[in-house]
């Protein structure tokens, strides 16, 4: 089950938009190509729109224009085809702890119907370290624990392609290098594009770095794209370089 | 103490189609909406009798259709981006005005012909065997749809974005649970009440999610303590002379403020 399907996953976005209402565009007319596996980091400052490209990516928004194909296939506004080709990681943030759910449990259910078994969980919960928790209710995990379930609950169904929207956010130092090892670990055979406000733990260990803002600003290599005026782009004049490393401030 | 069948099967199939929908709701957040219910099928149910006495076809019949359209509507305008608040005010509205409505209309035109009283406050103990093959051909398939869907629901509850990421058709089960509480709260009301039926939707969920450790013992929990108030309730009533839906609201907060005392909910 966790052998991942495909052998070269990729994601293609073509001239996508996409607004909540009236004008105000979330996305602007952008586009992207990404090939896998490897892991991409996507950076941007809050409200700049992440959050919903991953939505526009997995079907679970429709973009008024473009498309967004997965592994070759449109999948534009439609979450039960892109599920064939990605899994998702949300913010911990978004996720209800106080629901009387075990971690099994949790990562079973995120299962299609046929396949739904404690054994197939406990397999996925092996995968992230976490198979010792498999028993203990969610509401008494910390946020590090919670977050490997969170993703095991993603590598379940053995999508080649996996989103996670900022999967250090909510976890102490130490656990966020916990799970930024993980992720290393996970994108040798997977493409993952992750999010987050804190590159220091990924830049080294991505392949590809996405500057967002409201559409794609910038798409490279790490030493070619993570530089002041490109960071700039995006986050505005908050960006300081101070003795030779890089700060976001505002 | 005699104790008529019919008010065995009427007060536990209720139980258990209530007591099976109940993790449902605290899953989903869907109290709001429960809440609101007993107002659209008071609503519904008075308008069925009227249109059962003018055009035939059974009263319950009526009241479940004509109770569909504002729920289905309430969860469309939820998705159109109406906030939950905004929406539930619109329905609560619109639904306590045309209960009221309704309900002067019967009363004053089928004054000798119809007990309304028995909807407001719930009257098991007068349930003839149509009502407890109404309770029994609501309360099965009730709990199998329930149980069915009940990973999905509990997944959706977890994260309804990563849910929809791994394939279940969010929209779809918002709709399906919004149709599932309407049809029940309308068939049921008979049973329960209207005063006590938003009761027996949230109570049982809650305690269990006090308790339970895991998924399935949510479900199984809410199941008993709905069950275990229904029958205590109903027994409590015969006993102490007290209006059955009465007797088994005051066991299901007994049952939560116990779940609260021992601590629950880790």
């Amino acid at each position: 089950m966790h052998s991942v399907r495909g052998e070269s996953p990729s994601i293609e976005v073509d001239h996508l938009s996409f607004a909540y209402s009236g004008e105000d565009l979330v996305v602007r007319d952008t586009s992207l190509s990404i090939e896998g596996p490897g892991l991409v980091t996507m950076l941007g400052p809050n409200g700049s729109g992440k959050t919903t490209f991953f939505k526009l990516l997995l079907g679970i928004l429709r973009p008024l224009s473009g498309r967004v194909l997965l592994n070759g296939e449109d999948v534009t506004g439609n979450p039960l085809r892109a599920s064939v080709h990605a899994s998702y990681v949300p913010q911990l943030s978004a996720v209800r702890r106080d629901l009387p759910m075990t971690a099994a449990e949790a990562v079973e259910s995120a299962l299609p119907r046929g396949l739904r078994s404690r054994s197939r969980a406990l397999e996925a919960l092996e995968m992230v370290g976490a198979a010792d928790l498999a028993d203990r209710r969610l509401s008494a995990m910390s946020g590090g624990q919670l977050q490997r379930v969170m993703i095991a609950r993603a590598l379940a169904r053995g999508t080649p392609i996996v989103l996670m929207d900022e999967p250090f956010s909510g976890i102490d130092p130490r656990g966020r290098e916990g799970i930024a090892e993980l992720v290393e670990e996970l994108a040798r055979t997977r493409l993952i594009v992750l999010s987050t406000h804190d590159p220091v733990l990924t830049l080294s260990r991505s392949k590809l770095v996405v500057i967002f803002n409201r559409g794609v600003r910038a798409v490279g290599r790490p030493q070619d794209v993570y530089k002041l005026e490109l960071l700039r782009e995006a986050y505005g004049p908050g960006v300081l370089l101070i003795e030779k490393c890089l700060h976001v401030v505002g | 103490m005699y104790v008529d069948p019919r008010w065995v099967i009427v007060v536990l199939g209720s139980a258990a189609a209530f007591g099976s929908l109940s993790p449902l709701v605290y899953a989903r957040r869907f109290s709001f909406f429960a809440a609101s219910l007993p107002h659209s099928a008071l609503l519904s149910v008075t308008l069925g009798y009227v249109l059962s006495l003018s055009a035939g076809g059974h009263p319950a019949a009526w009241a479940v259709a004509l109770s569909l359209p504002p729920s289905a509507l309430l969860i469309y305008f939820l998705h159109s981006g109406v906030s939950v608040d905004s929406a539930t005010s619109a329905f609560v509205s619109f639904s306590v005005a045309g209960s009221v409505a309704a309900m002067y209309y019967v009363l004053t035109n089928y004054p000798a012909r119809v007990s309304l009283w028995s909807y407001i406050l719930g009257d098991p103990l007068l349930a003839g065997w149509d009502d407890a093959l109404l309770v029994v051909a609501v309360a099965v398939p009730t709990c199998a749809l329930a149980a069915y869907t009940y990973m999905e629901e509990m997944s959706i509850g977890l994260d309804a974005e990563s849910a929809a990421a791994s394939g279940v058709r969010v929209r779809l089960h918002d709709y399906l649970l919004a149709l599932l509480l309407t049809v029940v709260a309308v068939s049921l009301l008979k049973a329960v009440g209207f005063t006590i039926e938003h009761v027996v939707m949230l109570l049982p969920g809650a305690i269990a999610a006090r308790l339970a450790r895991s998924a399935r013992a949510f479900f199984a929990l809410s199941l008993a303590s709905s069950l275990a108030s229904g029958a205590a309730g109903l027994a409590l009533s015969l006993m102490a002379n007290l209006a059955p839906a009465a007797a088994i609201g005051f066991v299901l907060l007994a049952i939560y403020v116990a779940s609260l005392l021992a601590g629950g909910g880790r």
